[in-house]
């Protein structure tokens, strides 16, 4: 059952006048439960694919139906909530806000979240100790190491319980132990609670982990596996 | 190992101030420069509504609907009355008959201005010594009957309250200058917020004895002013006419009329105020644009952080102008408590100020006094705030409309 449905996407950015295509005429379906990684060479377009998944991008054309929405139309109240309660994001950055602790950052997203909720606290507390951070709760990220901070990310883009988690480059700062931890966390969340995953990666052991993997070049989607 | 904590308060407020806190010396500059302009806006709002209300309360208190001067004597009488500034000016005794027989008129007394006592110290205001007509008067004698309950004997002076206190402190030399007799000083009166403050009173039997000694320039049969009453449904303006019409050794000055000079020069010194404040203004607008531009561009990758975790362009604003609020509210309090302080601890070092005996605080009536008080801080507090808001308002729009993915990345990507 297709949980994100995209047709001739595309994107084209303008700098100095002159027209960069980033991602041209996209069709793509993830399925409920996917776990699909995108690989591709550097300024492939994979990035910005999933930033217009993700609701932080608005395409050129084309359209990306989500759960039967097509989120290009939505308004920025409704495309928030959907990348709030839908979506969980890690990026291939340092992401965390620095005045925050890390258990701050993992709530975050409560903060801007429609409904309220009991547990989530709870559920923070319970994501950073089994990334290992259980004992940096209250430490900013001035003081964590990049891979703890990488965690901390996960742990915030977990925190709402999204359906899709789009994760650009997740390992990219961690030791291979670490590495192989956000993976096995990655499919038994995938496994156990059907979280779908779409995975921005150099790694070609990484991608060989998922189940579904696509390559992309120069804005296009080359093929599907 | 796996330690649980108690859950602990966050939110947006939260927030807010870790960011200000991230900048200590920014957000201070922002207090500072809201406090200074709302400082500046309480003292020049307690300024004017003290000088109004001060010349208001004067000519109510006097409680006479007409003074009667000699002939260009109009301004000393105002001056003294109600700038406490001591003056010496005569007229005939003649001219009260004539003036109660003025219709409209209905009860008119008398008072006679002698010498002035001079302050030891040039801070110390000089007392005039008054003379009045027990059986006409109606303008001391409410005052008099609160202090000692009955009418000045023989030999007896009643203080106004700022000479008393003069007196008190042994700054006024009492008895060389009451021309050679003695007085007994039987009490003092309420403070009267008028020139009558700073003054003795004596009676009408002792300055003719005085006067009969001669050890006053003080001819016989002179007066200063006269003060008179007029009819209900009368009106003064008209009476007063009357009176300069029929008697042309005289002005008259009805109760509105006194102290339009002060609240002439009251008026432009509210407009150096308001100018004052509008630069202050301006400049705080300007300020606070600056800091906000630069932090806008200096968080706009954490905007598009929370933008992408599901923070509205609504949310953002929020988040702002919860910072902006705070910064408002903080140095508006800040410039109330400042504004209050300067002016209760400048208000003798302002001429007229000293000259009208603005009192430094006047509570009464309390709750009339709370409620003034409250309004002033509170419009005090909404000005600071939103000139905080005014200027940050600008920042804030750019920063909220940047693409999440955009404000990440720290780019100016032209978008298509």
């Amino acid at each position: 059952m297709s949980q994100v449905e995209i047709s001739n996407l595309s994107k084209v950015y303008t700098v100095g006048g002159e027209e960069i295509i980033a991602v041209q005429n996209l069709s793509l379906t993830i399925e409920k439960g996917d776990l699909l990684a995108v690989v591709g060479h550097s300024g492939s377009g994979k990035t910005t694919l999933i930033s217009m998944i993700g609701g932080i991008l608005k395409p050129t054309s084309g359209s990306i139906v989500v759960d039967g929405t097509d989120i290009c139309k939505l308004d920025d109240a409704d495309l928030s909530e959907y990348r709030n309660r839908k979506i969980g994001f890690m990026f291939q950055f340092a992401s965390l806000l620095p005045v925050l602790t890390a258990m701050e950052n993992v709530l975050l997203p409560r903060i801007f979240a429609a409904e309220g909720g009991a547990n989530h606290h709870r559920r923070a507390e319970e994501y950073l100790d089994a990334l290992g951070l259980a004992d940096k709760r209250h430490a900013f990220p001035g003081e964590l190491s990049g891979g703890q901070q990488r965690r901390v990310a996960i742990a915030r883009a977990l925190i709402n319980e999204p359906r899709l988690i789009l994760a650009d480059e997740p390992t990219g700062d961690l030791d291979e132990e670490t590495e192989a931890d956000i993976l096995k966390l990655f499919h038994q969340l995938n496994r156990e609670k059907g979280i779908s995953f779409v995975i921005v990666t150099h790694s070609s052991e990484i991608a060989a982990e998922c189940r579904k993997r696509c390559r992309m070049s120069h804005g296009v989607l080359e093929h599907e596996v | 190992m796996t330690t649980k904590t108690r859950p602990t308060k966050f939110g947006k407020l939260a927030v807010a101030l870790r960011n200000l806190k991230r900048n200590a010396f920014r957000t201070t500059v922002l207090v500072s420069a809201i406090a200074i302009l709302v400082a500046l806006l309480i003292f020049a709002t307690f300024f004017t509504v003290s000088v109004s209300a001060t010349i208001e309360k004067a000519s109510d208190r006097l409680g006479a609907d007409l003074l009667i001067v000699p002939v260009g004597a109009r301004d000393f009488a105002q001056e003294f009355l109600l700038e406490s500034k001591q003056k010496s000016f005569y007229m005939p005794k003649e001219i009260l008959p004539r003036v109660q027989e003025i219709e409209g008129i209905e009860s008119a007394t008398y008072q006679t201005y002698l010498e002035t006592i001079t302050g030891l110290c040039c801070d110390v205001a000089e007392a005039q010594i008054i003379a009045f007509d027990q059986d006409t008067d109606f303008i001391v004698k409410p005052w008099l009957q609160n202090s000692i309950g009955r009418a000045l004997g023989p030999g007896e002076a009643i203080a106004g309250i700022e000479t008393y206190e003069n007196l008190g402190l042994e700054l006024l030399e009492v008895e060389k200058t009451m021309f050679n007799k003695r007085f007994k000083i039987v009490g003092v009166l309420e403070r009267t917020g008028t020139g009558l403050d700073n003054a003795i009173f004596m009676t009408e039997t002792d300055l003719q004895e005085i006067v009969a000694g001669g050890s006053s320039p003080l001819k016989k049969d002179q007066i200063s002013i006269i003060f008179a009453k007029i009819g209900r449904d009368v009106d003064p303006y008209h009476v007063g006419l009357d009176v300069e019409g029929n008697i042309i050794e005289v002005d008259v000055v009805t109760r509105r009329e006194m102290g339009s000079e002060l609240l002439r020069k009251l008026s432009d010194i509210n407009k150096i105020f308001v100018l004052s404040t509008v630069m202050g203004a301006i400049l705080t607008v300007f300020l606070v644009w600056a800091i906000f531009s630069a932090i806008a561009n200096e968080r706009a990758s954490e905007i598009g952080i929370m933008r992408a975790v599901g923070a509205s362009e609504s949310h953002i604003v929020r988040l702002f102008i919860l910072e902006v609020v705070l910064v408002g509210v903080l140095g508006s309090l800040i410039g109330t408590a400042l504004g209050t302080y300067l002016f209760m601890s400048l208000t003798k070092s302002f001429a007229l100020l000293r000259d009208l005996s603005v009192p430094v605080l006047s509570f009464r009536p309390l709750p009339a006094y709370l409620l003034q008080q409250s309004v002033i801080g509170v419009a005090s507090i909404l000005v600071g705030t939103g000139i905080c808001i005014a200027g940050a308002l600008g920042p804030i729009n750019r920063i909220k409309r940047l693409e999440p993915h955009v404000s990440m990345k720290g780019s100016l990507l032209c978008r298509r």
